[in-house]
């Protein structure tokens, strides 16, 4: 170990923040590891129900130190954390504490993660944060009567979008930090007083009734929120994206970055400060070990992608520079700046990246990572080999923006008709296909984004003064780019550490099986657990029975009438299907209402008698036999099953003893004739969940342990009141909110689906 | 006078013979040397049914007339074969129609007043309205039905009662109106020697309590066959039943039987032998096969369930069970018994579109095993018309199609039993009672038209003994997956399940083809 790092920081005490983040956790490793004459104190969040401490002990546990841990024995490593590592609970963002007075060096790594946050949260943390940090730093300085050495995390990013070498020094540009902080404060009471203008409101609750009115009342309001929300977080992050660009940096992320730069020069003015700008961060070169990586990085989810063959073409320059830097060297770059105390006044910077003395195209890194894939293939999921490698174009700027629009704007448009389209197992396939093609198309975009800016930068980060720190440094533990040799950092270090974690699944070995006598194999038969507080809630029209409300009523109406009379029955309901289909579309309980009408006058007894005797038939005929057997094996295990339909009890009736209970839409009687009108509200949608709430309550049913079937959007109230959800033959609607939420998607079938059969019996009975 | 039965050797003059296929049929040509079994010609009917039904009521064997058995104030139950039988339905008017209007007319002049009517389908699914009019006619169904003319309802605790144990301790319990009426009068259609005498009311009307005694993989290993009476363990089961349930009720037994004109206009050429074919015949068969083969799935299924079959009745015999069960049983063998000498290494079966459980209904893949192994394996007197560890080639499209309504216990059987075992004995031990005493499915027996939980299970135990006497099943033209969920094998023409087969019996097997329908039962010598 070098004896000027020992020098410079031995019996000192080092503060650190971001001790969570990629470099946070290098850090705090070395420091640990390789200074064992150093203290740590260290600024972590606290969590509800996590305090500080716990979250210390969990970073612990992370692989970065597996190696140190494993050296020095479990007890040992906990004796010396708990000897050398003080923890001081803050979010920098909220407000920073007193800091202990002994802090010699301070290195402030915290910043926010993402490159397109909402302005506001940008200064919050990259300038706000930054200067409350520097300004604790001093005060316990004074308390102590020294000046701590502020070692400063930025990125080379800050430069800006800009062309040819960056010297390291002191940033080039005017713009003043505190008029920009304010209006990035005011910015959000804008947005936010702009949010809650009432055609605001109105266009999102619109968009959010399309999209959830079936789902019910409280779904469309919590939606209309989600949206406002949404609404706002986009419309502060155009304004960081727009302030940024209007001022020459790609984002918000690095304008925060530049200004807290130039905030944090002002702030420590008395103090020594050394600015350390790193580029893109990937995995180590060598410690803890080759290829540690804690995530993914920047250049990462572009290498999976290509991995996985969903990459065919890329944005950029291919004679770009990719400014690609391993963690460790940061590390050992950061740790060299802390022991180099320059004067209070004058800082001190550092470029640590790359591109100056040991520069990676765009070009060379897609080769190198195209020859790893081409000597490992990723293993395909699906059981059908390896993953084929693909090649990949770089296209300009422009042109990827035109492709990806094209594609956006298709799939947008697909997804739409698809909405449309009636459910069936065909539109599944479709929507299926989609979904995976809009993951294609969506990650694409999100490269663009990221490497529009990064990824083919025409631009050198001068690194004099950090090749300089290097030379203090001891072999094998410097800063200095040239060491890299990049064909086998990227193939023998570096992607292999990224493709680690999607080798790790056991390959598919199928047990051979005789080909030709064998279909598929039969899928155990489901067994359920066996409990008494569990509840199976059924929907009845669609989960159980291919059929709804006006089939049924079809189908009273014409088995009650001889054959001849068919048409004159069908003709009135035909006439108002229109009227239905707007009706149904717009609110399923006006559209009941509506269709229970049609039942004025009719007499009781003798609808529940053809009910009984002819329509339970019909019924049966079209349940799905997986329904029953699935109802059946709950209640096998002792499940109470539950149907919840907004279908006329009368109809129930055949399947009545398939459940402990049934709740289904009553018809008002009076003198033994329908009026056309409910008893009762029917339930639906939430209806349906909040009626489930309050009987699994009274009933003592454990709904996280229980299930719940239904086939149409309107159902999602019920379905998210249990642990189990199951769509089948989900709607598009209701298939692409199951898909999202990884819900079990059934296709139940049979020949109960034909109509024509069903025809023919009716026909026959009817005769 | 019609031509005795018939075993055919093929050789180079043979034309292609009828092979049945569900709802279908092809003309195959058979390796030289198989041996072809035609039943004998179809029987001429009866010219006067009328006069032959009043003959047999007034002079009936080992009885006195029904007249002389009917008075005023007596509870009489009329039971009647449901629809399993004869296979096709019978073209209307159905000859237990015309039977039991005669027993009506006595007994209304002999001023009977509490007259009923039951199906007796035990654990069969209910008839529906129609399909009972079609067999008891317009003029009694109006007159009977809801209240006096129903299906028996073998889970109706109230309607069922227990007459006792046979002395080998089988439970006979029965339907109870029937017991306690003075005189039950059978009336029954017998299309083969398996049905009627002793099993007509003893199975008939019976639960499953009773019904599991002989019904049961045990009883039906030792049948051999169930069609041969004196050789089934499942008849002398019958007769135990019989018996003891005699000593409570009287019965006067109908029997009929039926020639073999199974297919009706323009399928005539169904009942004849190839070479015998006419110009007309063969471009009926032509025209009937290539249409059979365009026409939709559904239409073509209209077609063969719609067929009704234009039977002459050959004999109707009235009186006590035991001495009109063996006069049925002689007319049985006349129009159904071939003399055969030895057995064979292969069985070539053609099955076709219907059993007796999807009359109006689908045939599924349950069904199908059990018409192949269980009916038309046991159509034999001796000895199987294979030998034991021989082959069984069957031609079925075997589709996995049910029919939810009637057979919905045979869907969960198909997914849940046969997925697990296909073993008769383990099946029977492990899942019988669970699928017999399961309330949805009493519930659908007894309110919708399902047949009975336990009925795949029966199905399944017809066909044990076939399975512990072959050493290989294959199937022609049969889906692989059904197939294999049945545990048998798939090829797709004749030629490679004789392939497949010389697996088991060798490279020049000896071969026979059961040519059925029409009804053949074999006599192996």
């Amino acid at each position: 170990m070098s004896e000027s790092v020992h020098d410079g920081l031995a019996g000192r005490t080092v503060l650190l923040t971001g001790v969570t983040g990629f470099i946070g956790q290098a850090l705090l490793e070395r420091l640990l590891s390789g200074h064992p004459g150093t203290r740590v104190v260290t600024l972590l969040r606290e969590r509800p129900g996590v305090t500080a401490e716990q979250r210390l002990d969990e970073l612990l546990a992370k692989p970065v130190f597996a190696p140190w841990r494993e050296r020095t024995g479990e007890d040992a490593a906990r004796e010396i954390v708990r000897d050398r590592v003080r923890v001081v609970p803050a979010d920098i963002t909220e407000s920073v504490p007193e800091l202990p007075d002994d802090v010699d060096v301070a290195i402030h790594g915290a910043s926010i993660v993402s490159f397109d946050p909402p302005i506001d949260e940008a200064f919050a943390t990259n300038v706000v944060g930054t200067i409350d940090l520097y300004e604790a730093v001093r005060r316990a300085g004074e308390r102590a009567g020294k000046t701590p050495h502020i070692v400063h995390v930025s990125t080379a990013y800050v430069a800006g979008s800009r062309k040819g070498i960056v010297p390291e020094t002191t940033l080039d540009h005017e713009v003043d930090w505190a008029t920009e902080l304010e209006y990035a404060v005011e910015a959000r009471r804008t947005v936010e007083r702009d949010s809650r203008r009432p055609e605001v409101l109105g266009r999102l609750r619109a968009a959010a009734l399309g999209e959830q009115g079936k789902a019910g009342p409280t779904a469309v309001a919590a939606d209309t929120e989600r949206r406002r929300r949404e609404e706002v977080d986009n419309r502060l992050t155009d304004y960081g994206r727009e302030r940024a660009r209007s001022l020459g940096w790609p984002d918000v992320y690095t304008l925060t970055k530049a200004l807290g730069e130039r905030a944090a020069e002002e702030t420590a003015r008395d103090l020594p400060l050394s600015i350390v700008r790193p580029a893109i961060v990937e995995s180590a070169l060598r410690h803890p070990y080759p290829g540690w990586i804690d995530g993914f990085k920047m250049a990462d989810p572009l290498i999976l992608a290509y991995g996985q063959g969903m990459l065919r073409a890329l944005a950029g320059i291919p004679d770009g520079i990719v400014d690609i830097i391993p963690v460790d060297m940061v590390v050992n770059a950061l740790l060299g700046a802390a022991a180099q105390v320059p004067e209070p006044g004058a800082p001190a910077y550092y470029h640590v990246g790359s591109g100056a003395r040991n520069p990676l195209t765009l070009q060379r890194l897609v080769e190198l990572v195209q020859g790893y894939f081409a000597e490992h293939p990723l293993p395909g999921t699906d059981g059908r080999g390896a993953i084929r490698p693909r090649d990949v174009t770089l296209l300009s700027d422009g042109r990827a923006e035109k492709m990806l629009g094209t594609a956006e704007r298709a799939m947008d448009l697909a997804e739409r008709a698809l909405l449309i389209l009636p459910s069936g197992e065909r539109t599944r396939g479709w929507q299926r296909t989609l979904h995976k093609q809009g993951r294609e198309v969506r990650a694409l975009r999100r490269f663009r984004d990221l490497y529009g800016a990064y990824g083919a930068a025409e631009v050198v980060y001068a690194d004099t003064a950090t090749v300089a720190l290097d030379r203090s440094l001891p072999d094998g533990a410097g800063c200095d780019s040239a060491v890299i040799d990049w064909d086998h950092y990227l193939r023998e270090v570096h992607c292999p550490a990224v493709t680690g974690a999607f080798r790790l699944a056991p390959p598919h070995h199928p047990q051979p099986r005789p080909a030709l006598t064998s279909g598929r194999p039969a899928p155990p038969a489901v067994r359920f657990e066996e409990r008494r507080d569990v509840a199976a809630v059924f929907d009845l029209d669609g989960t159980i029975v291919a059929s709804d409300v006006v089939e049924a009523h079809l189908w009273a109406r014409l088995l009650d009438v001889p054959v001849r009379s068919w048409p004159g029955t069908l003709l009135p309901v035909l006439r108002s299907a229109p009227r239905y289909l707007r009706m149904e579309h717009r609110d399923r309980g006006e559209f009941l209402r509506e269709f229970v009408r049609r039942y004025e006058g009719a007499n009781e007894a003798r609808l529940r008698a053809l009910a009984r005797e002819r329509l339970a038939d019909v019924l049966l005929r079209r349940a799905w036999p997986q329904a029953i057997r699935r109802i059946r094996s709950h209640r096998a295990a002792g499940h109470r099953t539950v149907l919840l339909t907004g279908t006329v009890d009368v109809f129930v009736e055949p399947l009545r003893t398939l459940f402990d209970d049934v709740l289904a839409a009553r018809l008002r009687v009076v003198d033994g004739h329908f009026t056309g009108h409910f008893e009762h509200p029917p339930l639906i949608g939430e209806a349906r969940a909040a009626w489930l709430r309050s009987w699994a309550r009274e009933e003592g049913v454990d709904l996280a342990a229980s299930w719940a079937y239904g086939d149409h959007y309107s159902d999602r109230p019920v379905l998210e009141q249990v642990g189990n959800p199951v769509a089948v033959n989900p709607d598009p609607r209701l298939y692409r909110h199951a898909k999202r939420e990884r819900w079990t998607i059934a296709d139940w079938d049979g020949d109960t689906g034909a109509v024509s059969t069903l025809l023919d019996a009716a026909l026959e009975e009817a005769r | 006078m019609s031509r005795p039965g018939l075993v055919l050797e093929v050789d180079e003059r043979t034309p292609p013979i009828l092979v049945h296929e569900g709802e279908g049929f092809r003309l195959e040509r058979f390796p030289l040397g198989t041996r072809v079994i035609y039943p004998p010609d179809s029987l001429p009917g009866l010219r006067d049914l009328t006069g032959r039904i009043r003959d047999a009521l007034l002079n009936p064997l080992g009885s006195e007339p029904l007249p002389e058995l009917l008075r005023s104030g007596m509870r009489l139950t009329i039971v009647f074969d449901d629809l399993s039988l004869p296979l096709p339905p019978m073209r209307a008017p159905d000859v237990r129609q015309r039977v039991i209007e005669q027993v009506l007319e006595m007994a209304a002049a002999a001023g009977v007043d509490d007259v009923e009517l039951i199906a007796g389908n035990a654990l069969h699914r209910r008839m529906t309205p129609a399909e009972i009019k079609h067999i008891v006619g317009e003029r009694v169904f109006t007159s009977f039905w809801p209240d006096r003319l129903r299906n028996h309802d073998a889970e109706d605790r109230d309607d069922l009662k227990s007459l006792g144990q046979t002395r080998h301790g089988e439970d006979v319990e029965i339907n109870r109106r029937a017991v306690e009426s003075d005189l039950i009068v059978y009336v029954n259609i017998n299309l083969v020697a398996m049905n009627g005498g002793a099993k007509s009311v003893a199975v008939g009307l019976a639960s499953y309590k009773s019904l599991r005694h002989h019904h049961n993989v045990h009883t039906l290993r030792h049948s051999r066959s169930f069609n041969d009476p004196p050789n089934s363990a499942m008849h002398h089961s019958y007769d135990r039943m019989h018996e003891l349930l005699s000593e409570s009720v009287r019965v006067f037994h109908i029997e009929c039987t039926l020639n073999n004109d199974q297919f009706p206009s323009p399928f005539e050429f169904l009942n004849k032998r190839e070479w015998e074919w006419t110009l007309k015949d063969q471009a009926k068969f032509l025209a009937a096969k290539r249409a059979n083969d365009l026409a939709p799935a559904g239409a073509r299924h209209r077609v063969w369930q719609g067929m009704r079959a234009p039977y002459g009745v050959t004999g109707v015999h009235a009186g006590a069970t035991d001495q009109v069960h063996e006069r049925t049983l002689a007319a049985v063998h006349r129009q159904q018994l071939t003399e055969v000498h030895g057995q064979s290494d292969v069985l070539m079966l053609g099955l076709p579109y219907l059993c007796p459980y999807n009359v109006n209904s689908v045939m599924n893949p349950i069904l199908v095993y059990s018409l192949g192994l269980g009916y038309y394996f046991n159509m034999y007197r001796g000895k199987p018309l294979v030998r034991e560890g021989g082959a069984l080639i069957m031609y079925h499209p075997m589709k996995s199609e049910f029919h939810p309504l009637h057979h919905p216990s045979y869907i969960d059987f198909y997914e849940e039993v046969l997925t697990q075992t296909t073993d008769p004995a383990t099946i029977e031990t492990k899942y019988e009672e669970q699928y017999a005493t399961d309330p949805w499915y009493v519930h659908l027996y007894r309110n919708s038209y399902a047949y009975h939980g336990v009925h795949p299970f029966y199905m399944w135990y017809w066909g044990a003994h076939a399975l512990s006497h072959l050493g290989d099943v294959i199937c022609v033209g049969a889906d692989r997956k059904v197939a294999s969920r049945l545990g048998f094998r798939a090829a797709s023409t004749l030629a490679d399940a004789l392939e497949m087969a010389g697996e088991t019996v060798g490279r020049s097997p000896s071969l026979t083809y059961l040519h059925t329908p029409p009804m053949t039962l074999a006599d192996v010598r």
